[in-house]
């Protein structure tokens, strides 16, 4: 399962919507929120960031199901806010964590990856006065959308080992192999890039 | 051209691959060797994904080190674990990465894609998610994506290692078809009989050099020694 969705075709007033629009919906979605950081603005975003996604007609459990992995950050970020006695901090963070997530949806489920980059890559070339390569910024971004899953599957298979092993409530037997694995990973992905070409756009 | 790794506090440094010349000009090249034995070392030279540590490397007149960008524009690699390499979420996704500085126009480089990935009976596959794919489609996606950029030398890292014998025969019928010259590393003895030549490597030296015959004999009295 992909914590952000992969494209799905459909005739929804969304998929017809231009990638431009829906990065600034994302923006408008997701930054304020975090500016403000109250309770009931999170709460109206969150409200506000479902209805769009139900009204992209896409399958339910496509459109709303998580990754067990993102729950798991999730409940430990709001989990150790009210552990600090911070219960308006709580609730702001997972809901602005939950509307990050399927506020992303809303551009990546009804738009084709492709597409995406064209844009950011169209949205970023006024920048290349200033030394910005919107292409290399465009391909950054699409791999950083490519490697949360990774990770949050890595996170999965090292909780399962820990487990296995009857260490799930060591921190440092988590998170060590995690890290590990998230520089292999980077490692495996520089070297592909570097195989195609790519990099050196 | 040799390979070394150099030591750091109490730990020796490692020679990856002895000093070795070598030209290869046959169209159909296999490496074959044990784990560890260089293979992989040597094939990364190819691209300049691993520079010598002492001498050079050259494809087509042009030196890795110095020209390394033109060089991987020259040479498509292809991974052992397509996952490794595939960059983007879906096969077309992938494939029109390829094709990025190619074909500018967003609706010619998707119907590009497709028609590649078409050619390859990998249509259905196209707007699926790479961690949904068996890996047969795994790795013909990857060598579509690698052949997209259109290489003029493949090198290719033991692609068949973790394929069963169907997708084994696909890789290999794939390979026999191309146009490029094709360097492979392999644990595929099958894979390697099809090669107009065959380097046997071992502890980071090329032991045997020539006939795929001769040569998989050599490796196989090596391996069972």
């Amino acid at each position: 399962m992909n914590l952000f969705g992969l494209f799905l075709p459909g005739d929804s007033w969304l998929h017809r919507l231009g990638a431009g629009w829906k990065y600034l919906l994302l923006l408008v979605l997701t930054i304020p929120v975090l500016i403000v950081s109250l309770p009931a603005p999170s709460l109206v975003a969150l409200g506000v960031t479902m209805l769009l996604l139900a009204s992209a007609k896409i399958r339910p459990t496509l459109a709303w199901q998580l990754p067990l992995g993102f729950w798991v950050v999730a409940a430990m970020l709001g989990g150790y806010q009210l552990v600090t006695a911070h219960f308006d901090l709580a609730i702001v963070v997972t809901a602005n964590l939950i509307t990050a997530v399927y506020a992303s949806r809303l551009l990546t489920l009804t738009t084709p990856g492709a597409v995406l980059i064209d844009a950011l890559v169209a949205a970023l070339r006024p920048l290349r006065r200033l030394g910005v390569n919107p292409e290399q910024v465009g391909l950054a971004i699409a791999i950083m959308l490519r490697s949360v899953p990774v990770l949050l599957d890595s996170f999965g298979q090292v909780r399962q080992a820990a487990q296995a092993r009857g260490r799930e409530r060591n921190l440092f037997a988590l998170v060590t192999p995690v890290v590990v694995r998230a520089v292999g990973h980077a490692q495996a992905t520089g070297a592909a890039l570097a195989a195609r070409g790519l990099g050196e756009i | 051209m040799a390979v070394t790794v150099p030591g750091s506090g109490h730990h020796h440094s490692k020679v990856l691959l002895h000093p070795t010349t070598l030209e290869l000009s046959e169209k159909r090249i296999a490496i074959i060797g044990s784990n560890g034995s260089g293979k992989s070392t040597l094939l990364r030279l190819f691209n300049g994904l691993i520079l010598p540590t002492s001498g050079r490397v050259e494809v087509a007149g042009l030196n890795t080190g110095s020209q390394g960008r033109q060089v991987r524009r020259l040479v498509g690699f292809v991974f052992t674990d397509p996952l490794a390499q595939l960059i983007l979420a879906t096969a077309a996704d992938d494939v029109e990465l390829s094709l990025r500085p190619l074909i500018r126009d967003r609706k010619l480089r998707r119907d590009e894609a497709i028609r590649l990935l078409a050619e390859r009976g990998l249509e259905r596959v196209a707007d699926q998610s790479v961690y949904d794919l068996s890996g047969g489609e795994r790795q013909m996606v990857a060598f579509t994506s690698v052949l997209a950029s259109g290489p003029q030398i493949l090198v290719a890292d033991e692609p068949t290692t973790l394929l069963d014998l169907r997708n084994r025969d696909r890789v290999r019928e794939l390979i026999r078809g191309l146009d490029q010259q094709v360097v492979v590393a392999t644990h595929d003895l099958d894979l390697a009989a099809d090669a107009d030549r065959v380097l046997v490597v071992d502890h980071g030296r090329i032991v045997a050099d020539g006939q795929p015959d001769e040569a998989i004999s050599e490796y196989l009295k090596l391996a069972r020694a």
